[in-house]
């Protein structure tokens, strides 16, 4: 299957840059996700690679070969929109079989594509269904079986579970991805929902505005953001902001109130404007005197698993912790608390210049 | 603010049954969330309460009061749907103050009225704007805005969340719970989304095939389901299967499959009994003895490592690790897993009932 690689992608509509300079390289065989906000780019992206919309500038390579002008027709790379888009008149297998038919393929070709591609996809006893008799996972499945009947080598997934049931979307995950990788075909994968990225990719891709702010495994991207705008669309973080105090080992910032925390090591130097940023799951609370900060309950919401406890913490804001529900008979609104992390839990972020708000800002 | 009530409302659209015997009552000020899979019946609901649709038995009353002849406008409701239907041509001050408009309110009052609305979600500095240059989350805010702004008591939210992003809509959570109970209206939300259930509502009413399965708060929901269903939908959980091999009053124990015997609060089951042991992961723990499964995936996802492993009794068991664990898993690794026996809930099982227990679609 080939590897993609973009080179330099721009496109311009009007003021908005949809792509502004945006490179990767997905691998062989290779599940990538795609992970930013509405309106970061990740669609064009897509049909970039697709070749349904060309770029003002900048070069697509599949296995090394340059496709930009290729029609999308000879590029073997199948997109699947949200919504699916079947043939409403047709049945499932109709659906399915609607590359191989218009391409002629013969029939003995044509039947044992079909019977592959409904086993597959587990629709062998709803061949004859039309597409609004199916539910939205079988529907999803009917699309995937289509694309993937016309030959496809490399699947471009534009949301694929946004549709779905939020607690079938869960179930479906895993299916997804085994589904792609058995095939051995490259994946790219549109998504907003860091935990289905998380869950689903080989490498992420996080987006925004046009451009890749970082790419790398689920694990690095989430234990070692590069941006505090990363560090938060991942995992969902806590910022202070402050100047660097000490730079030894650990890493010691001291905010406008006199307060210092430690976080992990970073490449800054004494005196320099930082954000530290903790992860809401790594931040934790305690009725202990002792921590980096102190504030009180603002409120407690309930998820299930975890709870979710806001500390409003005196001339910094809202940090919040998330902890296992057990926990949860410890807080109630209006107690005093502290807030502590393991140092290496937290990470340091040059801001020079620019104002965190900025950095983090998601639509 | 009104309570509302649903009297033995069934919906029939010809052969297909939208809605059945529901009876339902949302208290004075209650935030009250409907939850269940696409089709169950939920959204007709919502609908059949604003008098959008007409129920083929049964009576709605709001604040006592029967609403059969009560037209949709005179209800005092106020309505968010998933698709967020702003008006385009009109700026964000215009959508809101658009209900008291309509109602002939003179301007200072209707003025002072959208200010408060636009206040409450955030918005006043943005009342200038036209919709198509706010975001998503902040259209819907506008949206809910312009709901309440017609002097709603009772608020009807549909799916309000789900066009958003991910990470939008879980701020946006905070934000409703805190709008609603800060006017101390009456709140009924319709959503697919457990999670997003559980941390807006007061009290949740599942649904599934146009009934009502169970009814309670979302942390009783979340950790003492009474069905099979409700464990499976309202978070993941483990199901093992087996048979009660002894209880008394300090514990009931479970023989599994594979002659694995695990220990649980006590039950009324009695010796011998087919039974379902549900268990979420976060409660299930490596250990030296117990279940002996294989590792099948490890998955990282944030602060910790969910693990998948197939056990000697054939049931699939997922459990996780925190990621600063040292020991690292991979697939094939040997395990023996625990339950925390206070968190295991033991169900009665038929058969064919757990294929339909945890079917989503």
């Amino acid at each position: 299957m080939p590897e993609i690689k973009l080179e330099g992608i721009r496109k311009h509509y009007g003021s908005i840059k949809a792509a502004d300079g945006l490179e990767f390289t997905v691998k062989d065989g290779e599940y990538l996700c795609l992970l930013g906000p509405t309106g970061a780019g990740k669609t064009t992206a897509l049909r970039i690679i697709a070749g349904l919309t060309e770029p003002d500038s900048g070069k697509v390579f599949f296995d090394g070969r340059d496709v930009t002008d290729i029609e999308p027709e000879d590029r073997k790379a199948v997109l699947l929109s949200q919504t699916y888009s079947l043939f409403p008149h047709m049945t499932v297998a109709e659906n399915v079989l609607f590359g191989p038919n218009i391409r002629n393929w013969p029939e003995e070709v044509r039947v044992k594509t079909l019977a592959n591609m409904l086993d597959l996809v587990r629709l062998t006893r709803r061949s004859d269904a039309y597409p609004k008799e199916l539910s939205g996972g079988m529907q999803q499945r009917t699309a995937l079986a289509r694309a993937l009947a016309s030959g496809a080598e490399v699947l471009l997934l534009d949301e694929p579970l946004r549709a779905l049931d939020a607690r079938l979307r869960i179930s479906l995950r895993y299916e997804l991805r085994s589904l792609a990788k058995s095939l051995g075909i490259t994946t790219i994968h549109v998504t907003h929902d860091q935990d289905e990225a998380l869950v689903m990719a080989d490498r992420i891709a996080v987006i925004r505005k046009g451009k890749v702010q970082q790419i790398g495994t689920p694990i690095e991207v989430f234990e070692r953001p590069i941006s505090p705008f990363v560090a938060n669309f991942l995992g969902q973080s806590n910022f202070l902001q402050g100047s660097v105090t000490h730079v030894d080992g650990m890493t010691e910032v001291r905010d406008e109130q006199g307060r210092t925390v430690a976080a992990g090591t970073a490449n800054v130097e004494v005196g320099e404007r930082v954000a530290v940023g903790i992860k809401v799951g790594n931040t934790e609370i305690t009725k202990e005197r002792y921590g980096y900060l102190q504030g009180i309950v603002e409120r407690t919401l309930f998820e299930g698993r975890n709870i979710f406890v806001d500390v409003m913490v005196a001339g910094l804001g809202r940090f919040s912790s998330r902890i296992p529900a057990g926990r949860s008979r410890e807080f109630s609104v209006g107690d005093k608390v502290s807030i502590k992390w393991s140092p290496e839990k937290a990470t340091v972020f040059r801001l020079k210049d620019r104002s965190l708000d900025d950095e983090l800002r998601v639509e | 603010m009104p309570d509302v009530e649903m009297k033995d409302i069934t919906m029939r659209w010809g052969n297909v049954i939208a809605a059945e015997d529901v009876n339902l009552k949302i208290q004075d000020g209650e935030y009250v969330t409907i939850l269940g899979p696409s089709g169950c019946g939920k959204t007709t609901l919502v609908r059949i309460i604003a008098g959008i649709l007409k129920q083929t038995k049964g009576e709605v009353y709001i604040d006592g009061k029967d609403m059969a002849d009560v037209p949709t406008e005179e209800r005092d409701i106020g309505y968010v749907f998933q698709n967020i239907a702003l008006f385009p041509h009109l700026d964000v001050m215009e959508n809101v103050s658009y209900g008291p408009r309509v109602r002939d309110v003179q301007k200072p009052e209707w003025e002072r009225i959208s200010h408060k609305y636009l206040e409450l979600v955030k918005l006043l500095d943005k009342m200038k704007m036209f919709p198509s240059e706010l975001c998503g989350g902040e259209q819907q805010k506008v949206s809910l805005a312009r709901a309440l702004s017609t002097g709603a008591r009772l608020l009807l939210l549909d799916e309000p969340l789900s066009a958003l992003d991910a990470r939008v809509r879980v701020d946006l959570r905070y934000e409703l719970r805190r709008l609603v109970k800060s006017l101390g209206l009456t709140t009924l939300h319709v959503t697919h989304d457990q999670e997003e259930a559980m941390s807006v509502s007061d009290r949740i009413v599942l649904m599934r095939s146009g009934r009502i399965v169970e009814s309670d708060t979302p942390e009783t929901m979340y950790m003492r389901p009474k069905s099979i269903f409700a464990a499976y939908f309202i978070g993941e959980t483990n199901l093992l299967e087996g048979l009660i091999k002894k209880t008394d009053a300090a514990a009931t124990t479970v023989e599994l499959r594979d002659g694995t015997l695990i220990e649980v609060a006590t039950t009324d089951f009695r010796e011998g009994e087919p039974v379902v042991i549900s268990v979420r992961p976060e409660y299930v723990y490596p250990a030296v003895t117990g279940i002996h499964a294989v590792v099948s995936s490890v998955t990282f996802v944030g602060t910790h490592f969910r693990i998948v492993a197939v056990a000697d009794t054939d049931d699939r068991v997922e459990f996780d690790v925190p990621a600063t664990v040292e020991r690292e898993y991979k697939k094939g690794d040997d395990v023996n897993l625990t339950i925390d026996k206070r968190s295991a809930i033991v169900y009665a099982r038929t058969p064919g009932e757990l294929g339909e227990a945890t079917k989503l679609e």
